[in-house]
């Protein structure tokens, strides 16, 4: 089976600026990740393929060209191929102009099945996925924690989905979306001592727009529907507190509290 | 007249009634008419009131999971009724129909909506960005319909008076169904919701090493049991009782804090609570500027002597 993973790279939250100016966000110079739920997302169909080795993977992203030595460490852990999709006219696109982007060069592409995440850490919209199986005309699931290894073929999947209250099972036809959550805890395995400085050039392509040929009004700001037009700081009530001490004093005016309050 | 449609998502009922709220901050300054679409579900009228017109569909054909025949109902309504806005609950479901859609209608959606910003310009959607770190206001390009998921739990609606209710059933023409089947349907472990709670005993990181006591203090006090991600992250406990960004939004009446250090991450889940008590070591924690009381000390201990005073008492 040959199947496809959706990555995303986004800022360790820790240290992401944003242009307050602008309005966008700052992606340069900010230490990258994997966002969690794609790397549960590579991690199961590096797992299939260790189990059986015809399977193929693609791992795609857009994203700035300085994600290579990330995704090249991919390619050290057994994934066959890569595409970074990465231009300047990109930058600001919103999900819609995103979706866009990434439907534009799956749509030539073989697959059975898309595996990506359900949330990326920044974006945090949930979009990609749903919004790519539209214009692809796939169906899609979000919120997976488990795939059936056993059962996963190539025209279906057996998948389990937590939606807060329930856990769901559905047997879904392929090819199709599949979102996992960081929560299937699929774990993507260690770079094999002998794979640690290996070349991987070869199976790495890097694709502008120029290879893509989008129109400049479909990418970018301008092709995007949505646009941040104020940031606000948050601010909570403070409230007058009364400190006390975990000693006997401390637990009577809890409990005074509770029973004035009608707690208890 | 403008209409407007609130997606009635069998997940989270009440709540989706509740958008009539976001419905009425968005239209308040004109005419409007408030649509629910209602696929495959029986509800007494007294909850659905405040809806001038309730979209009735039965058809058992279309299932509650299936996105791509949601997508060509909603579209084929869209079509019919142009709705100037569709408002869709953030729930597991509402989260990949909505984008769908909106793919579909070719406009834009801001996702996860908190709040809404509205004078005779501009229409601004607020939602949580950068993990929750700040607040970003959005607006959408000026195409029609304006679409939105709103986050679970954040707006509430009173009704007040009944209208009265107008019942279109309606049969859609045409829909493509996805392959796709339920095997299996089973409830998550927990029993209980926090967002329904009246009280609640929530755990942190100064809780770790014996979040079981809590469930002991819970116990005594009718509570129920929530916790910070850290619990969550370190195993100890579902995700369904995390509160937080990404979480859930919880507004009891009690809050109890214990070892939480008040993230702003953690705290964007807790809205109107009227008391918070918070147990730390740090006295000077984020978390203990928004409590009524703060109890300097270890969350563990605090947690037996409480429990012990309750049994007493
Ligand atoms: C994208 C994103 C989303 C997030 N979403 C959420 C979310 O939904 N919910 C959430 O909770 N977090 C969320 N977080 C994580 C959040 O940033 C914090 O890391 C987390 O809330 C910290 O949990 P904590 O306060 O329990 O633990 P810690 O940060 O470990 O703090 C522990 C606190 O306990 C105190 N303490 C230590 N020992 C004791 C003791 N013995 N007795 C009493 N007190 C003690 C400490 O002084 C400290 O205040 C998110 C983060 C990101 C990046
Ligand atoms: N720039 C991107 N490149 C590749 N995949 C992406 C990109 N953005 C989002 N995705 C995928 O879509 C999922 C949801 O992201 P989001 O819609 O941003 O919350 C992620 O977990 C990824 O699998």
């Amino acid at each position: 089976m040959k199947i496809i993973c959706l990555v995303k790279y986004v800022p360790n939250v820790e240290d992401i600026k944003y242009d307050y100016e602008k309005n966008i966000l700052i992606r340069d110079n900010v230490k990258l990740i994997l966002n969690p739920d794609d790397a549960c997302a590579v991690a199961f169909a590096l797992e299939l393929k260790e189990h059986q080795p015809e399977h193929e993977i693609e791992v795609i992203t857009m994203g700035p060209k300085s994600v290579k030595p990330f995704v090249e460490d991919l390619l050290r852990r057994n994934v066959d191929k890569a595409s970074i999709i990465s231009d300047k006219l990109f930058a600001g696109s919103d999900t819609y102009a995103t979706s866009k982007i990434l439907s534009h060069y799956l749509k030539d592409k073989e697959f059975d099945c898309i595996l990506t995440g359900t949330n990326s850490l920044d974006g945090d919209t949930s979009h990609i996925p749903s919004q790519i199986g539209e214009l692809l005309g796939l169906n899609q699931m979000s919120n997976i924690t488990k795939i059936d290894l056993a059962r996963f073929k190539k025209t279906k999947a057996v998948i389990e989905v937590e939606n807060g209250e329930n856990v769901l099972t559905y047997a879904m036809q392929l090819p199709a979306i599949l979102s996992l959550r960081k929560e299937s805890d699929y774990k993507l395995p260690y770079i094999e001592y002998e794979n640690m400085s290996l070349d991987v050039s070869d199976r790495l392509d890097i694709i502008s727009n120029q290879e893509l040929g989008l129109a400049k009004e479909e990418i970018g700001l301008k092709g995007s529907l949505t646009k941040v037009v104020n940031t606000y700081n948050k601010n909570f009530e403070e409230k007058d507190k009364v400190v006390v001490e975990n000693n006997e004093e401390g637990i009577d005016f809890v409990y005074s509290f509770l029973k004035k309050k009608g707690f208890v | 007249m403008k209409n407007t449609l609130i997606y009635i998502d069998q997940e989270n009922i009440i709540n989706s009634i509740e958008l009539l709220e976001v419905a009425r901050q968005i239209h308040a300054d004109q005419e409007y008419q408030s649509f629910g679409l209602l696929i495959n579900q029986q509800i007494e009228n007294k909850y659905l009131g405040e809806f001038d017109s309730i979209i009735n569909i039965k058809d058992q054909n279309i299932k509650s999971y299936d996105q791509l025949a949601l997508t060509d109902v909603i579209e084929e309504l869209q079509n019919e009724y142009q709705f100037e806005s569709i408002i869709i609950p953030a729930t597991h479901i509402g989260r990949m129909l909505a984008p769908r859609l909106a793919m579909r209608l070719h406009v834009g959606l801001v996702a996860d909506v908190t709040e809404i910003k509205k004078d005779e310009k501009s229409l601004e959607l607020i939602r949580p960005a950068f993990s929750g770190r700040i607040m970003a206001g959005i607006e959408t390009n000026a195409k029609k319909p304006i679409m939105l998921t709103v986050r679970q739990n954040v707006f509430t609606h009173h009704i007040d008076q009944n209208k009265e209710l107008k019942m279109i059933n309606y049969q859609p023409n045409n829909y493509n169904k996805a392959e796709i089947d339920l095997l299996e349907k089973k409830q998550c472990e927990l029993s209980y919701d926090i967002r329904e709670s009246e009280i609640l005993v929530s755990g942190g990181g100064g809780a770790l090493k014996d979040f079981e006591q809590i469930k002991n203090l819970a116990d005594k006090l009718n509570a129920e049991v929530s916790a910070s991600r850290k619990i969550i992250d370190d195993g100890k406990a579902s995700r369904n009782i995390q509160v937080g960004q990404s979480g859930k939004t919880v507004s009891p009446e009690l809050y109890i804090a214990l070892g939480i250090s008040g993230a702003i991450e953690h705290v964007a889940g807790l809205k109107n609570i009227e008391n918070i008590i918070s147990v730390n070591i740090n006295k000077n924690a984020p978390i203990c500027s928004l409590s009524d009381i703060v109890v300097v000390g270890d969350a563990i201990e605090f947690v037996k002597k409480l429990a012990n005073k309750l049994e007493k008492n």
